[in-house]
């Protein structure tokens, strides 16, 4: 039984983010050096280099400063590493963006500006508001997240614009990327309330009755969705529910009868939506109508092979050439401009960012945490390597953003947002209220059993909800 | 901010501008590292163990990246493998600086290294050069931005753009593109078995046969199925291809490439076939052939002898060949023979011949790197037991056959093998195939033995040439869209056969007088050169 002593006051907080700091800065360092390869480029265009060409390296830069800042003065204990890898993969979208034209002169409008402060905002007040615990309050809404979900929903089936052979949302805005979070929170909430019903199998067989409320919602969620044909959230929201069912539940069979019947349903569905099947084809054979459906993925690819190992650098040839490059080909801009070795790089920046989500969940102490912290988790992860996959071929082009480096509010926002409930749950839960529970004794000794029973009702050790104050967590938890 | 501007037009920012990438790259580097060392640090002593599922699921994200990074790789880094990518590349993206413009595709020599295709380059862009022009515009066939690939340009599109990564070397070359981003990737020069002299005058001979100038001629090694001469006329210029060359479908289209596409009736140059199926089932003796012909029922008009026509004409009589035997027969061509010899060994023999010799197939050449031609082999659809005229007809290659000059020179080569024909083989580096066995080397040497008195004593008589040895058989192939059809196949020399080929003019009339003097002609070229 260690005695290590929490920081309290801080002081003790500061050096306890050094290695946060120590890595913001660095990935700060990075981004400056990301800009002025950005500007030289530019100024081959025969365009000067202004003072106002600075200012999204300015706000980027000031976004994430104050974040460690007010992370430190939140008394924030939970991990180091995901806001200095989100700057980074940040700063990389940046300059992304503005390759392919979207900050360059006379595009500097004040929403897209606006968009990395307001989401890095977003982050650091769910992180605090939801750190110490507080988190576990969204467990109790589960309602309130499964009827908004199928509402948003509903409404973007009635007032949605076709675009791009599916219906995407209000004008430009995406409302169903939010859905990533609300219903990963809902799946999370409603396991909680009935994990012990959902834990017990009999034999090779799922309990079903307690299922029904959640098939429902789902079933709904996705019926409504292949309507809009969005397929890729489909896709995304499946492989989330069944991979939250088993983390939470600890019954791989969900991840197993998951997969066989969502590997089916998909063969079937797939044949009754021309537009899923057509994709298919498209990504099995581009080459039979290279001008028209293979063209996206052939340019894209055209691209990094032009590219080549090394790239040809941010220089004046900019990629003008590639369709929808800022959002969902954006891959391929990085991959041509900075070459293989560029994507080698930007794919390890996202193994350690989905990593230490995975991490992160799997060292969760409640079941809410761990289920909310794997959706998220999943979402990020199902939709890194289905974009990425879709860019290069490996995968069918299905029409998905890359997290945080694509052009688009509402997946940003909706990747802060999930980042910072990540976040939030990293900070753990208050030790001190453990005291308060109405089953002080069987507290340590659950918890002790915690490892070797790997009984879910060990995770309630310190449930109780600090309903005003700040907490001072006086001792870390014995491990 | 002037600062920075004019540091950004000076010189040395283009070799600051690689440093600056570099440390961008290397400060990524150490920035993972960093993360990875600071793991202790940033390590998190107040959450709970992490569960047994963490270790997989990294595993499986892992794995997952990993096959997308390789997959990747393949188009990033090995696209040159990718011959519809690089042509989609050549055609449609305008990236300047991409490499798939700068490919030099490997040139495409004959047997005796004489250029057929090479590329040059022109304002800054890769341009394909055909010496030749039309004469090996179907052989050698056309690389065109526009238009695609065709003819060897398509078979070995990958070693002519350099893809064909067969020995350590041709890795290594891969490997220095790969890391120095060569802009000026070279293919390899692809020797084929053409002979652009014999090619040459094949086609000026039969573009000046009357009346219409069309026909094709083949010539190959009945030993090896090497292929010399490929020859389809007209041809079109696949240095100046227009799109009007892709629109025409009629008879004078010249993309249609008539040496192994071209259907046409074989006429007595079909004998051949019908004289190995009599050998095979064991018939000898002789069939009387009389002047007023043969035919199966009194409805059907008599087939005749062509010596009949003729004395009709001059207004002679004449009395009929009399009993005949094969050879004779073979050498006098008579259809009545023929004919009778059809009827004789009855449909069944005919079907189970049509078989052996690959009727209604597509023949593949050896195949190239990257696919492979392939001609039509004889075209006969199944004669009904009732329809015995059907048969007879067939019998002397008229009626419902057709077969293309590449098929026909494969029949000539099979006798002069021994039987066995050989795959055709355009490159020279592929080793030979066995196709199939045609006939007995018996019957194959018998053959051999009558073919060569066709010519020294029969219809091919006008070609008889000392030294050459010419063994053939001719052919006058009556067709609805005018006159005959004139066919010359065969090979030489008849006891040691070096070369087998089948002469086609359209529309030109009796095969002893149009088409085996080209052939003759061909065959003396040859010899000049020793083959």
């Amino acid at each position: 039984m260690m005695s290590r002593v929490t920081p309290t006051n801080l002081e003790d907080f500061w050096r306890l983010r050094a290695p946060e700091r120590q890595l913001l800065l660095w990935a700060l360092l990075i981004a400056l050096l990301g800009y002025l390869m950005l500007l030289g480029a530019q100024t081959k265009e025969g365009l000067d280099v202004r003072l106002s060409a600075l200012i999204p390296l300015l706000v980027f830069m000031g976004a994430f400063v104050s974040a460690h800042l007010s992370l430190v003065l939140a008394r924030f204990r939970g991990d180091q590493l995901l806001l200095p890898v989100t700057a980074l993969l940040s700063a990389i979208g940046l300059m992304a963006q503005a390759r392919t034209g979207l900050l360059g002169a006379g595009a500097l409008h004040g929403s897209k500006l606006a968009l990395l402060p307001l989401g890095v905002a977003l982050m650091l007040t769910i992180t605090i508001a939801g750190r110490q615990g507080r988190y576990r309050l969204a467990a109790r809404a589960t309602w309130v997240w499964g009827v908004f979900s199928l509402l948003l929903m509903a409404l973007v089936l009635v007032t949605g614009q076709r675009y791009r052979g599916a219906v995407y949302g209000l004008g430009l805005i995406t409302p169903t990327e939010l859905l990533k979070l609300t219903m990963v929170l809902f799946t999370a909430a409603f396991v909680d309330q009935h994990i012990k019903r959902l834990s017990r199998w009999r034999g090779l067989l799922p309990p079903l009755a307690p299922h029904w409320r959640l098939l429902l919602v789902w079933g709904a969620l996705l019926s409504m969705l292949l309507l809009q044909r969005d397929l890729g959230l489909v896709l995304i929201l499946g492989l989330t529910l069944i991979a939250v069912l088993a983390a939470g539940t600890r019954q791989p069979g969900y991840l197993l009868y998951g997969l066989v019947l969502g590997g089916a349903a998909g063969a079937v569905l797939i044949r009754f939506f021309s537009h899923g099947l057509s994709r298919v084809e498209v990504w099995m054979n581009p080459f039979t109508d290279p001008t028209g459906a293979g063209w996206q993925v052939l340019q894209g690819l055209s691209g990094m092979y032009a590219g080549g190992l090394w790239g040809e650098g941010f220089s004046e040839a900019r990629p003008r050439y590639t369709p929808i490059a800022e959002s969902d080909l954006i891959y391929a801009v990085w991959a041509e401009e900075l070459g293989f070795a560029g994507s080698l790089l930007l794919l390890l920046l996202f193994a350690v960012l989905l990593t230490r989500l995975l991490t992160l969940a799997a060292r969760a102490r409640t079941p809410f945490g761990l289920m909310a912290a794997t959706g998220v988790a999943t979402v990020l992860s199902v939709q890194t390597v289905l974009n990425v996959g879709g860019v290069t071929k490996a995968l069918p082009l299905t029409g998905i953003t890359l997290p945080l480096i694509s052009h688009g509010g509402s997946s940003l926002l909706t990747v802060f947002a999930s980042l910072g409930l990540v976040l939030a749950i990293s900070d753990g839960e208050p030790v001190k209220s453990r005291a308060k529970t109405s089953a002080p004794k069987v507290a340590p000794k659950a918890s002790k059993t915690s490892k070797a029973t790997n009984m879910p009702d060990v995770y309630r050790v310190g449930y109780g909800l600090r309903r005003k104050g700040g907490v001072k967590p006086v001792k870390s938890s014995p491990q | 901010m002037d600062l920075l501007n004019d540091l950004f037009r000076s010189p040395p920012w283009e070799a600051m501008r690689v440093g600056l990438h570099l440390a961008f790259a290397l400060a990524l580097l150490f920035w993972l590292w960093q993360a990875l060392r600071l793991r202790a640090a940033v390590s998190l002593r107040h959450l709970a163990r992490p569960r047994a599922w963490l270790l997989p699921a990294v595993g499986l994200l892992t794995l997952a990246l990993v096959a997308i990074l390789t997959y990747q790789a393949t188009w990033q880094l090995g696209g040159m493998a990718r011959p519809q990518f690089i042509a989609f590349m050549q055609l449609h993206d305008r990236r300047q600086f991409n490499p798939a413009h700068w490919v030099q595709r490997g040139r495409i020599l004959d047997r005796r290294g004489r250029v057929l295709a090479e590329s040059h380059n022109r304002d800054g862009a890769a341009e394909r050069v055909y010496p030749y022009g039309p004469v090996f515009a179907h052989a050698v066939g056309y690389a065109d931005p526009r238009f695609g690939l065709s003819g060897i340009e398509a078979i070995a599109n990958r070693a002519l753009n350099g893809a064909t990564l067969q020995s350590l070397g041709d890795w290594g070359e891969l490997g220095r593109q790969v890391l120095t981003q060569s802009k000026r990737p070279r293919g390899q020069d692809l020797v084929t078995t053409l002979d652009a002299e014999l090619q040459q005058l094949a086609v000026k001979r039969i573009a000046a046969a009357k009346p219409v100038g069309r026909g094709a001629v083949v010539i190959l090694r009945p030993t090896d199925g090497a292929v010399l001469v490929l020859a389809s006329v007209p041809g079109f210029d696949p240095n100046r291809l227009q799109p009007t060359v892709f629109t025409g479908a009629d008879a004078t289209n010249p993309l249609m490439n008539r040496a192994t596409q071209g259907q046409y009736p074989p006429g007595s140059s079909f004998k051949v076939v019908l004289a190995a199926q009599a050998l095979e089932t064991g018939f000898h003796g002789r069939l009387d052939c009389p002047a007023e012909g043969y035919t199966t029922s009194s409805r059907y008009r008599p087939i005749r002898d062509h010596e009949y026509y003729e004395a009709k004409r001059a207004g002679r009589a004449w009395a009929g060949h009399g009993p005949l035997d094969l050879s004779t027969a073979l050498a006098k061509s008579s259809n009545v023979f023929f004919a009778q010899l059809g009827i004789l060994g009855g449909h069944r023999a005919f079907a189970a011949t049509g078989q052996r010799f690959s009727f209604n197939r597509s023949i593949a050449f050896v195949g190239g790197p990257s696919g492979t031609l392939r001609l039509q082999s004889a075209r006969l659809e199944p004669i009904p037991e009732r329809d015995r005229y059907g048969l007879a007809q067939a019998a002397i290659g008229q009626g419902r056959v057709t077969a293309t000059p590449a098929y026909m020179a494969l029949i000539a080569a099979a006798i002069a093998n021994e039987g066995v024909a050989m795959r055709p083989r355009l490159l020279r580096d592929r080793p030979p195939e066995t196709l199939t066995r045609f006939m007995s080397a018996d019957t194959a040497r018998r053959l051999r033995v009558m073919l060569r008195g066709a010519v020294s004593e029969g219809t091919g008589r006008g070609i008889e040439t000392d030294g050459l040895e010419i063994a053939g058989k001719t052919g006058t192939a009556e067709n609805p869209q005018g006159a005959s059809h004139s066919w010359f196949i065969g090979f030489a020399p008849a006891s040691a056969p070096r070369l087998a080929f089948a002469v086609l003019v359209e529309h030109g009339g009796y095969g002893s007088t149009v088409a085996a003097p080209i052939a003759r002609d061909l065959l003396l070229k040859a010899a000049e050169q020793g083959l």
